[in-house]
C-alpha cells in the first residue's frame, strides 16, 4: 500500500486559503481516497490471511468447546481493539457468547502492575494470575514490537495457551517470536489503515469460530 | 472467496460520507481552534469512545498537535457531562441510530451550547439531533462497529481535522448557523430546547439554553425538575421534551 505520510496534510495552495468550498472539496476527495485505500487493504488482507484465519479459528473453536477462555490485550488504540474483540466474543450480535476477558479493562490492576513491576509486565503478570492451559491469548499491536505484548505472549506460551498476534508493517518482533504461534500481519505502513484491517481480520476470525461452534452444537442461541 | 466476509457497500460508503466528514471536520477544527474540548460517548461500544479520545490526545503522527478529547462512559453520562462541559465544546457520539439515550444526550448538548457530531452505521436516524451526522447507511451496525468501518470514520475525522487546522484563514471564518427544525430560534418561531437547572418560586425555572442561564416561566409545564428538557418560546416554557421516542 502507498501510505502515510504527511503529504495529505499540506495539499493546498496559498491562494485557496479563504475558499471554504475548495477546502471542503479537497477534504472530501482525501476522505474518499482513504476510504478506498482502507477497503482495498481490508480485502487484500482478508484474502491473504484466509487460510491462516481458518486454521486459527478451528483451533480457537476447539479450545472454547473444551472450556478455554480468551485473553486479549494491546496498548493505546490497540487496547480498544482488544476491548472490542472481547465484546464481540462475549456479547455477539448472533451465535454463541464465548468467554473472553480484556487485560486492559481494570485500571487498578494495570496501574498497580505498572507502578510496582513496570509497564513491560502488565500483561504477563495478569496471565500468571489467570491463565490455564487450554486458554487463548490474543494481542493487538501495529508495530509488533511492544515489549509488554511480547512478554505477555511468552508467559502465555509457557502456560500452554494458544497465542495469536495481530500486527502491522512487516510484523516486527511479534512475527519473529516463537511465543506467537499464529501471527497475522497487515502489510501497511499506516497505523490507521493497519487498525482498520485488523478489525476486519478479527471480525472474520470471530465468524470462523462461530461457524465451528454451530457445528459443535449445543448452547447456541 | 471470503464466505463470511461482509464488505461494506462501497459506493454508498464513499459518496456522501466523504462530504459529511469534510463538513464535520471543518466545524470540529474551528471549535478546537477556539479552545473546545471534545467529549466522546459511545454507549454500546465504549471502546470506540476511548479510541477516538486517544486518537486526538496522542496522535499517531509525531508532531501533530495533541487536542483535548475525553471519553466518558458509565451509568449516567449526562450527569457527568453536565458538570464538565463548557459552551463551545464538542460532543462526539458513536452509536447506532436507535441506541438508548443518544437522542436525549444530543438534545442536552444543544442546550449546553455544544457542537454535536454523530457517527454511526445502519439505518439512518430519522431526524438526527446533531449538528453533523456522518453515517454508513449500507452497513450493518455491528459489522461496522467491529469490522473496521467505524474506526475508519473517526480516523478520517482526525486526519481531516488536522488538515483544516493547517489553514488559519479558514478556521476563523464564522460558522454558519445550524438549523434543525424546532430547535433553531433564528429561523423558526417554534422555540428552543433548554435544560432546567433549578426550580424557582412563582412558576419560574432557571434553564440553560445554548450554554447560557436564563429564567423562564414554566407554569404551563407539569412539575419540571432539574434536568427536565423544556421547549421555550418567548420566555415561556411551552412543553416538556422527551428525548426518546416511546
Amino acid at each position: 500500500m502507498t501510505d502515510e505520510p504527511t503529504a495529505f496534510l499540506y495539499p493546498f495552495i496559498e491562494s485557496e486559503e479563504r475558499d471554504v468550498a475548495a477546502l471542503l472539496a479537497e477534504l472530501a476527495d482525501s476522505a474518499e481516497a482513504k476510504i478506498l485505500e482502507s477497503l482495498t487493504l481490508r480485502t487484500v488482507t482478508l484474502e491473504g490471511c484466509h487460510d491462516q484465519v481458518a486454521s486459527i479459528g478451528a483451533v480457537m473453536a476447539d479450545r472454547f468447546a473444551a472450556g478455554g477462555r480468551l485473553f486479549a490485550f494491546g496498548n493505546g488504540g490497540s487496547s480498544t481493539d482488544a476491548e472490542g474483540a472481547v465484546d464481540l466474543f462475549r456479547r455477539p450480535p448472533h451465535g454463541r457468547p464465548l468467554p473472553a476477558l480484556s487485560l486492559v479493562d481494570d485500571r487498578a490492576v494495570l496501574t498497580a502492575l505498572a507502578n510496582d513491576v513496570g509497564f513491560d509486565l502488565v500483561y504477563s503478570r495478569q496471565l500468571i494470575a489467570h491463565a490455564r492451559a487450554g486458554d487463548m491469548a490474543l494481542g493487538f499491536s501495529t508495530s509488533g514490537d511492544s515489549p509488554n505484548l511480547l512478554a505477555g505472549f511468552e508467559e502465555a506460551a509457557r502456560r500452554g495457551l494458544v497465542t495469536i498476534g495481530l500486527c502491522g508493517y512487516e510484523g516486527g518482533a511479534m512475527a519473529r517470536s516463537e511465543a506467537v504461534q499464529h501471527c497475522v500481519v497487515v502489510r501497511s505502513q499506516s497505523v490507521h489503515r493497519i487498525q482498520e484491517a485488523q478489525a476486519a481480520v478479527l471480525h472474520e476470525l470471530w465468524s470462523v469460530v462461530q461457524g465451528h461452534m454451530d457445528q459443535k452444537g449445543g448452547g447456541g442461541s | 472467496m471470503m464466505g463470511t466476509m461482509q464488505a461494506p457497500a462501497l459506493p454508498d460508503l464513499v459518496h456522501g460520507t466523504a462530504d459529511d466528514l469534510a463538513a464535520a471536520s471543518l466545524s470540529l477544527a474551528r471549535h478546537f481552534s477556539a479552545g473546545a474540548t471534545m467529549w466522546c460517548v459511545a454507549p454500546d461500544w465504549p471502546s470506540h469512545g476511548r479510541h477516538v479520545a486517544v486518537e486526538f490526545v496522542h496522535p499517531v503522527i509525531v508532531g501533530k498537535r495533541a487536542l483535548p478529547s475525553v471519553s466518558v462512559d458509565g451509568p449516567d453520562v449526562a450527569a457527568g457531562l453536565r458538570q464538565l462541559v463548557r459552551p463551545g465544546d464538542v460532543l462526539l457520539v458513536v452509536s447506532a441510530a436507535d441506541t438508548v439515550g443518544v437522542t436525549d444526550l444530543l438534545l442536552r448538548a444543544g442546550a449546553w451550547g455544544l457542537l454535536s457530531l454523530w457517527l454511526g452505521a445502519g439505518p439512518r436516524p430519522v431526524s438526527p439531533r446533531a449538528d453533523h451526522t456522518v453515517w454508513l447507511e449500507a452497513a450493518d451496525p455491528v459489522v461496522a462497529a467491529r469490522g473496521g468501518d467505524m474506526v475508519l470514520l473517526y480516523h478520517l475525522l482526525w486526519e481531516l481535522t488536522h488538515v483544516v487546522l493547517e489553514h488559519r484563514g479558514l478556521i476563523d471564518e464564522p460558522e454558519p448557523a445550524a438549523c434543525a427544525d424546532d430547535v433553531c430560534v433564528t429561523c423558526s418561531d417554534e422555540g428552543r430546547i433548554t435544560e432546567v437547572r433549578a426550580v424557582l418560586d412563582n412558576g419560574l425555572v432557571e434553564v440553560v439554553s445554548e450554554g447560557r442561564a436564563e429564567r423562564v416561566d414554566a407554569s404551563l409545564v407539569d412539575a419540571p425538575v432539574p434536568g427536565s428538557l423544556l421547549l421555550v418560546h418567548a420566555g415561556v416554557a411551552i412543553s416538556e421534551i422527551r428525548g426518546e421516542a416511546p
